[in-house]
């Protein structure tokens, strides 16, 4: 493909991610504003990137990225765009805030690292991800602890806690191992939210298209198996995040 | 009787790219793989709720990120 005239010095190119061939379809949807979702070509890889102002994702970057408001819509913004490519085409997702200072950098880049893009893209290929987590319901309030003293009570107390933090229900460990059965691959999750209040337990798993008859029956089994006494959720399909 | 609402909710996943999927299963997925923040953070979800997170952390300049991608690659 011929390059463009270089972009001025203002710009910085936001990568989206690689796919292998390019559908030549246009995406609406961009990390900044108004600015177009444009297609790179080498090495018979095509990039996905948009034009950026250094002013926001230059250095003012990491910044930006500690500023939960900027974080949170620049996040719904590539998911958003990173969605729509991933409609069109097997996408390998950049990680989020990957830029490039020039189009020379970013095909260097492609170029370099094409033998591990490709490999990746082909495992990838026919798969997306799914986000599963399981809420317990709220429990009746625990027996009181009965003790003789302050001492006890603390001690009892503590190893209710520990014994919460710790254990994996041998449920949830046979449900995990059945996903992963289907499972073209898993992943921990929820580095952000695993803060929710009752969440036992969550993960991210990398399902091939095929599979996902067997992959709805296994969950609703469990959604059924378990009515009274967990909640599961399951988002998806994410284009692989988790993944690359 | 097993709930059957349940069990059909979880088959009719909605499409994170629309209104339903919720701040924190994005910021989840898309940053699963990226950085991690520092700190003790506060997040609004859909406005309302505030869902306070302790986020570990790597922030990274332009030219670290770079360098981060020239060695791990997005490709594991």
């Amino acid at each position: 493909m011929k390059s463009k005239p270089r972009a001025s010095n203002d710009r910085l190119l936001y990568l989206y991610g690689i796919s292998a061939t390019n559908p030549n379809v246009k995406v609406t949807a961009s990390i900044h504003g108004s600015a177009a979702v444009e297609c790179l070509e080498n090495s018979g890889l095509t990039a996905w990137f948009s034009r950026v102002p250094d002013t926001e994702f230059g250095e003012k970057l990491a910044a930006n990225m500690e500023n939960l408001e900027w974080l949170s819509g620049a996040s719904v913004r590539h998911q958003r765009a990173v969605s729509q490519i991933s409609d069109l085409v097997t996408v390998l997702p950049a990680r989020f805030g990957t830029v490039f200072k020039s189009e020379e950098s970013l095909l260097q880049h492609v170029r370099e690292q094409k033998g591990k893009l490709s490999a990746t893209l082909a495992r990838i290929e026919g798969t997306e991800e799914w986000g599963i987590k399981l809420f317990l319901n709220p429990s009746p309030p625990a027996s009181p602890i009965e003790a003789t003293s302050g001492h006890d009570y603390l001690r009892a107390k503590a190893m209710v806690q520990v014994k919460k933090r710790t254990e994996l229900d041998p449920d949830v460990a046979e449900f995990a191992r059945e996903l992963q059965a289907i499972a073209a691959d898993s992943a921990p999750a929820g580095k952000v939210s695993s803060g929710q209040s009752n969440l036992e337990w969550q993960a991210s798993f990398l399902v091939r298209k095929k599979d996902r008859p067997k992959w709805d029956n296994m969950l609703k089994r469990y959604a059924t198996r378990w009515a009274d006494r967990r909640e599961i959720q399951c988002t998806g399909p994410w284009p692989p995040y988790s993944f690359v | 009787m097993p709930s059957q609402t349940q069990a059909d909710a979880i088959l009719a996943p909605h499409a994170p790219g629309e209104e339903e999927a919720s701040l924190l299963d994005i910021l989840d997925h898309v940053l699963n793989a990226g950085i991690v923040l520092h700190g003790s953070l506060v997040i609004s979800v859909a406005g309302v709720d505030l869902v306070y997170l302790g986020l570990n952390a790597v922030l990274t300049s332009v030219e670290t990120a770079l360098k981060h991608i020239e060695q791990q690659s997005l490709s594991s």
